[in-house]
């Protein structure tokens, strides 16, 4: 009773939220909403037994791309001030059709997916028997490295592409105006990054190790890492460079160019590819990754080609 | 329901009470400052009840010492964003408001 009381209010949110955001009086309230979507958004994964899904969501979703979106807005609101307080224009006279037509539509696949009958679901009965033999406890883990790793090796490249367009993009001026409007000596601030930045890295390499038995895995360690990165460059301790410096081309690197050779080197006995050797592979990829994401996710928020260190007294 | 079932309720019922409160200051104090006294103060006063109340129901030392870890947590990100709000209102040169006839 209660547990369908809790899904009808996730699911009112969620319809309340999703059409608040992209119907907001201003674009800065349009973020917001989306932000809070993000959350409500993980509850429900939360309530569908997903909790990788509801950690990646909360962590991505709701954090990184809320912090991302906010920083676009900034440098919008820099190029045309006067973004920040218009109105949106009116919507198009087909946006009601259009949203009335793809409502109907996920009505009808929804009440065709309910009366249909349910299909024993094959690939996942398939991963939980061969589960055992590969030592990993954590069947999601499994699916996106041993028995799906080609899709997530197109993730890590997608993500790679992403950073290396939005620096295409990216005007130099942009890059020499700072991030941070604060000064970098407020009270409080180093205080608080002496105990949050411990505190981070040590729930992502908790949340990387998990991976392999429970819930977790690259994607949230990496994110959660990445909130780290960025709290770091609002702080002022991080600065945006142009002057690449290869511990950061590496660590870049390093997720998308591990997971390639270890793919490959199975061909060399023989063996098809991705077949990767034992669970050392699979946690070693996993660290890759984690560092290439975090280390994507923190420069597609600072907008710049490379990071460096600054000092303060 | 047991005794200990029974002062978990409560404790949970009372965390609630403390974040609507603080929830209906930050929808109708007048100025930043007073959101954010309302924000800081009820709402990390609810998360403690909550946390408490959530330990006593677990019944178990370890998801205890998690919970107190997320009330510490939530504690020093609640005050040192509410500090860092303020401290730009200030600096933006927002006066504090003041209702009814100004004292003399």
């Amino acid at each position: 009773m209660i547990g369908l009381a809790l899904d009808l209010l996730i699911i009112v949110s969620l319809i309340g939220l999703a059409i608040q955001s992209i119907n907001a009086a201003s674009l800065f309230r349009g973020i917001l909403h989306f932000v809070v979507l993000g959350l409500a958004m993980s509850l429900a994964w939360a309530r569908l037994d997903a909790p990788d899904l509801a950690m990646a969501e909360a962590a991505i979703g709701a954090g990184v791309t809320g912090a991302l979106m906010m920083i676009a807005y900034r440098r919008l609101i820099e190029i045309q001030p006067d973004q920040e307080s218009s109105l949106r224009p009116p919507p198009s006279r087909l946006a009601v059709p259009i949203a009335l037509a793809a409502g109907a539509l996920v009505g009808v696949i929804g009440l065709a997916a309910i009366q249909a009958e349910p299909m024993p679901a094959l690939a996942g009965t398939a991963v939980l028997e061969n589960l055992g033999s590969t030592g990993l406890g954590n069947p999601i883990t499994g699916v996106l490295l041993l028995f799906r790793g080609f899709d997530t090796l197109l993730e890590i490249t997608v993500l790679l592409a992403a950073l290396l367009s939005a620096q295409a993009v990216t005007r130099q001026v942009d890059l020499d105006q700072s991030l941070t409007t604060q000064d970098p000596d407020t009270p409080l601030v180093g205080a608080l990054l002496a105990i949050v930045v411990p505190l981070t890295v040590l729930v992502s390499v908790h949340l990387l190790k998990a991976g392999g038995q429970e819930t977790g895995g690259a994607f949230q360690a990496g994110a959660v890492l990445a909130a780290c990165g960025v709290l770091l460059v609002l702080t002022g301790r991080l600065g945006a460079s142009r002057q690449y410096s290869p511990l950061v081309n590496t660590g870049l690197l390093v997720g998308l160019l591990s997971f390639i050779l270890i793919g490959l080197a199975p061909l060399l006995w023989g063996q098809p590819l991705l077949a990767l050797p034992g669970l050392w592979a699979i946690y070693w990829i996993e660290s890759a990754m984690m560092i290439s994401i975090a280390l994507t996710l923190v420069l597609l928020f600072a907008g710049a080609g490379s990071l460096k260190r600054r000092d303060h007294g | 329901m047991t005794i200990a079932d029974s002062i978990a309720l409560i404790l949970l019922l009372a965390g609630c009470a403390f974040y609507l409160a603080g929830t209906i200051g930050l929808l109708r104090f007048p100025d930043v400052y007073c959101r954010l006294h309302a924000l800081a103060k009820a709402d990390n006063t609810g998360l403690c009840l909550i946390c408490v109340g959530l330990a006593i129901l677990s019944a178990d030392w370890q998801v205890a010492a998690i919970l107190a870890l997320v009330w510490l947590v939530g504690l020093l990100a609640a005050t040192v964003s509410a500090h860092l709000i303020a401290r730009h209102a200030h600096s933006a040169g927002r006066v504090p408001a003041r209702s009814g006839p100004s004292r003399r």
